[in-house]
């Protein structure tokens, strides 16, 4: 028989202590979605099921505790951390749920300039690992938008990719090991070690796994040496994404890793950079960062490629590096967006997937198509391609829509997932990804059989493995 | 109530909070700093013109409502960089035009609002909506300025704006104290902190059904205005800026308890400030 409300709050409370499980019931209803829903938060209009209690652990023994309690009371478990997901991960869906929200465990643990790694407990911000890099002239090479907000053990369990990862990586190339608690009480802990081949990367079942399967306490991530004074910037306008497509192909054959390597569409890029591009222009951007003779020569060598397409057209470098400074989003532009969307119901969502070179383009053109000609109201339908490698690149579709003739609580339903189902489609058909780096969650699960094919059992088998129960973020990855 | 035909001047400015505080301090150096240094960050529209951008859709909407018949014509006095946002406002249903000013206008308000006042001569408009201020070093003079050469009565810090039989409602604030007057156009209206801040989004369809609209162009001689010759009868002149010393100290409040600490903060810090309010 499922515990009660009540009882779900005492047996928290006799785990981690009163004081670290939040009751209030404001907090739980908002805590109901994620930015998935945000319309629900920022217009106080809730339709999902309210978490019976938040639990805050202090520690790796408190986790565990709290895992073996809920496996054996079937109690679903949110593990959590920033908060900033973005494809309903958080959303519970089920009544009754716990969030388990590592944000309390905050320590660095070690900074580790010779060996080039840095060990964090859950909880601890990016941008505060990242401070804390740069006080060593280090840096963590991560800066996905969310970093002021976002926090570490999220960040690995979403698969997080940053602005920088055509020369650093994803977050799968930067964890080095880890440490994560199993449904039941496990705990593991994966080394610390540049490479081996022991066996299958083990780290790869926690790394994405959303909650789905464990609960990460702790990540040690690599660091790499920070020479801002050495960025160069480059940018052009161009007429054709599909010419953006071509040069970003040629760069990254070419073997050249900049930081940062993007093709804006002419509506995308007329958020960005309307004051120096026009209406019908793309924007093609790089970043080349690292020591002084790699960044110069990685410049060079982008800008020969470049010079190669005369219908390209530089700009100014001061554009593309003013714009780069001012694209984190911090806490004040969250509100500010929120506030924009209450005033307006204009709304702005993105969806990104990943395919390779040749499938890309055309993925890119008939998706943003249908969505024009099928879904109403839109007022914005673009994207850009952010993240490069040497098989493909991604597509970030960025789209803003009227909400007009249904409530707020709704948005999700009338054009959001209409709209993600129209990439989902268009993805999957060329055989590209319909997930780059925001993760499933509860948005993209119901697509997840075919995204995965025949290789969907071994999911299901870790799933059925790790959490026999159920109890891990019901959901999230593999549907209701 | 006879057609009412509202004109809105508005101001395409940097985004100045995507300046970095190296940003800032080079703006403040001097005045052609201060071009270098806003020149690579992206344009938005100020925030006050965009309030009143707002105002009037709402007023065109209410009145329609009614079976009013209402027009809409946005301007500004600006380059190319002003296009977009014309593009933009033709989808929402206003008229757009554009005013080439052939010098720098920053704190330049009386030949600024020389200019204003001839385009909405030009382009009609019995109500005039102006933002209140536009950017740093702004002086707030342009719409009064704009409503004397007009010869209209103004009403400074409009919050809201609404049809009252053949006239208009509005909220507007004097100093600190919120009043409402009924007016009869022709009018100047300075925008303030309205409620209502935000322009709302052309879908893709009023674009596409707009954008071969063309904007109007005019010239300062079009419009009768001499700028070299406002320019030299402005009443002053920026010679520099810089920057406002907005450091501040911090103590930290010592006490063994809390319930100290709070007898501390309020003892030390707190009571001799609230004597003085």
């Amino acid at each position: 028989m499922p515990l009660s409300r009540e009882a779900i709050v005492e047996g928290l409370r006799g785990i981690v202590g009163p004081d670290a499980v939040v009751t209030d019931e404001k907090v739980l209803v908002e805590s109901s979605v994620d930015n998935f829903r945000k319309l629900q938060n920022i217009f106080d209009v809730h339709t999902m099921p309210v978490p019976a209690a938040i639990a805050l652990p202090a520690d790796t023994a408190q986790v565990a505790r709290v895992l073996t309690w809920a496996d054996d009371n079937g109690v679903n478990i949110i593990p959590r951390t920033g908060a900033t997901a973005t494809e309903g991960g958080l959303e519970s869906v089920v009544p009754d749920s716990v969030i388990l929200d590592g944000s309390a465990m905050n320590e660095i643990v070690k900074v580790d300039p010779y060996n080039m790694q840095a060990t964090c407990q859950c909880g601890v911000p990016l941008q505060a690992l990242e401070d804390r890099a740069r006080e060593h002239g280090l840096t963590t090479g991560h800066s996905p938008q969310s970093k002021p907000v976002a926090h570490m053990g999220g960040l690995v369990a979403t698969r997080s990719i940053g602005q920088f990862s055509t020369l650093y990586g994803g977050i799968e190339d930067m964890v080095v090991g880890l440490e994560a608690v199993f449904p039941g009480g496990e705990v593991c802990r994966i080394k610390n070690v540049p490479r081996r081949a022991a066996g299958p990367d083990i780290r790869h079942i926690v790394i994405g796994n959303e909650g789905a399967l464990c609960f990460i306490t702790e990540v040690t991530v690599k660091l790499f040496p920070y020479f801002p004074e050495n960025n160069v910037f480059l940018g052009w306008t161009l007429k054709d994404m599909g010419l953006g497509f071509e040069v970003l192909r040629d760069v990254m054959v070419n073997g050249y890793k900049p930081s940062v390597a993007r093709v804006y569409d002419p509506g995308d890029a007329g958020i960005h950079f309307s004051h120096f591009a026009a209406p019908d222009d793309c924007v093609l951007l790089f970043m080349a960062e690292g020591a002084a003779g790699i960044a110069t020569a990685t410049a060079d060598g982008i800008q020969a490629i470049v010079d190669q397409h005369p219908e390209c057209t530089q700009v100014p470098s001061e554009y593309i590096e003013t714009w780069f400074n001012d694209l984190c989003w911090d806490a004040s532009k969250i509100t500010a967006e929120d506030e924009r969307i209450r005033q307006t119901r204009n709304v702005n969502r993105t969806t990104e997937i990943s395919a390779d070179w040749s499938s890309i383009n055309e993925i890119y053109q008939a998706a943003k198509q249908r969505i024009i000609d099928e879904i109403p109201d839109i007022t914005m339908m673009g994207g850009h391609s952010s993240h490069s490698y040497i098989n493909g690149t991604n597509m970030y579709f960025n789209y803003f829509f009227n909400v007009v003739g249904v409530g707020p609580e709704e948005e999700t339903e009338k054009y959001y997932l209409p709209i993600i189902g129209i990439i989902c489609e268009e993805t999957l058909k060329r055989g590209g990804s319909i997930v780059h780096h925001h993760g499933m969650g509860k948005a993209r699960a119901p697509w997840v059989k075919d995204e995965y094919g025949s290789s969907y059992s071994m999911l299901e088998t870790l799933k059925r493995s790790f959490d026999p129960n159920g109890v891990m973020n019901k959901g999230t990855i593999i549907p209701l | 109530m006879t057609a009412l035909r509202i004109a809105v001047g508005f101001k395409v400015t940097p985004d100045y909070e995507a300046l970095r505080p190296a940003d800032w301090a080079r703006a403040a150096t001097g005045p052609s700093a201060h071009g270098e240094a806003v020149r690579y960050v992206r344009r938005v529209f100020n925030v006050f013109d965009e309030a009143a951008l707002e105002l009037a859709l709402r007023l065109r909407d209410a009145r329609t409502e009614r079976g009013l018949e209402t027009s809409l014509v946005a301007f500004s006095v600006a380059g190319r960089e002003a296009d977009p946002f014309l593009a933009t406002l033709q989808a929402l249903g206003y008229e757009g035009a554009r005013v080439e000013p052939d010098a720098d206008l920053d704190f330049a308000p009386a030949t600024t609002a020389a200019l204003v006042a001839a385009a909405t001569r030009h382009l009609g408009g019995e109500v005039l909506l102006l933002g209140s201020r536009c950017g740093p070093g702004d002086t707030g003079l342009v719409p009064f300025l704009a409503a004397e050469a007009l010869g209209r009565p103004s009403l400074p810090g409009v919050t809201a704006v609404e049809p009252a039989a053949d006239r208009l409602r509005v909220t507007f604030s004097a100093g600190d104290q919120p009043l409402r007057a009924t007016i009869a156009p022709p009018c100047v209206l300075a925008v303030g902190n309205a409620l209502v801040s935000l322009l709302r989004v052309p879908t893709l369809k009023d674009r596409l059904a707009t954008r071969d609209r063309v904007v109007t162009t005019l010239t300062p001689a079009d419009l009768g205005v001499d700028v070299p010759a406002a320019l030299s009868r402005e009443p002053s002149a920026l010679v520099g800026l810089e920057t406002i010393d907005r450091s501040r100290a911090g103590v930290v409040v010592a006490g063994a308890s809390p319930a100290e600490e709070a007898r501390a903060l309020y003892e030390e810090h707190l009571h001799a400030r609230l004597e003085r309010i």
